[in-house]
């Protein structure tokens, strides 16, 4: 947003033809493109995911058995790792946001992020675990 | 101008729009690490089936609505958010286009609630 709006208030005495001055292109930046792109594909996943077994299925009927059926094709297991991974990373990125937000003494801040990344990477290496060795 | 008392920001609907993002994606996150954990329990799946008749109750399927809320909320407020970043309508629009979000959130989580909660509706659970 910051590029374009420099875009448009380049004065007409600029010389157009030097490319405007960019921001240092930082892990920052990759955040903010991470959480739009991870978050245009997530619109899909998560929708989709949540429709099929909490709307088009009851909840109830999601048992053990509906997940054989469903993992026996491995197009869902890497449909619901895809969730799984952008879902996760994308989540931990936004609490990382929050944590910078309000945990504002520097030790606290990072006990905070220690515990919070440690939890969630676990808990992503079970689910990848899981969802890759199960057998009907 | 003494700085310190006076200072409280009070934003108009960007400032709502924002904090409910953050609060949806909030509870999102947490019953997605929940979500991990009873998944996984599908190795057990005696165990497995327990926890989703428990998942079956009135109490989790009010839950469930409430995840269907936030993850719609969340979902289009992101888009919106995307298209704030990426095109200059959009900015001019903000407002009208949060209305929208807002608008689509309770028009698609009210029949999927229904849905949701129709068992119990219906008496077949309690």
């Amino acid at each position: 947003m910051a590029l374009r709006e420099e875009a448009t208030e380049r004065p007409a005495s600029a010389d157009q033809s030097k490319p405007l001055l960019r921001p240092r292109q930082g892990f920052e930046t990759w955040s903010w493109f991470f959480m739009r792109v991870s978050g245009l594909i997530l619109l899909f996943l998560a929708l989709l995911h949540f429709s099929i077994t909490h709307i088009l299925n009851d909840v109830t009927d999601t048992d053990a058995g509906f997940v054989a059926r469903r993992w026996d094709n491995p197009m869902w297991r890497i449909f619901d790792w895809a969730l799984l991974f952008l879902a996760l990373f994308h989540g931990l990125n936004g609490l990382r946001y929050i944590i910078d937000d309000y945990v504002r003494k520097p030790a606290n801040r990072a006990v905070t992020k220690a515990v919070v990344y440690s939890l969630s990477i676990a808990l992503f290496a079970y689910g990848t675990l899981t969802i890759i060795t199960y057998r009907a | 101008m003494s700085p310190a008392k006076s200072t409280v920001y009070r934003g108009r609907t960007g400032q709502w729009a924002f904090v409910f993002h953050r609060i949806s994606g909030f509870l999102v996150f947490f019953f997605l690490l929940l979500h991990i954990v009873d998944v996984s329990l599908i190795n057990r799946p005696h165990l497995y089936n327990e926890v989703h008749e428990l998942y079956g109750n009135i109490l989790l399927r009010l839950f469930e609505c409430g995840l269907l809320f936030a993850l719609l909320y969340h979902s289009l407020n992101g888009l919106r958010i995307v298209l704030v970043d990426f095109w200059n309508d959009a900015v001019r629009n903000e407002r009208a286009l949060w209305l929208g979000v807002v608008f689509i959130t309770i028009a698609a989580g009210i029949p999927g609630s229904y849905v949701i909660l129709k068992p119990f509706i219906d008496g077949k659970i309690f």
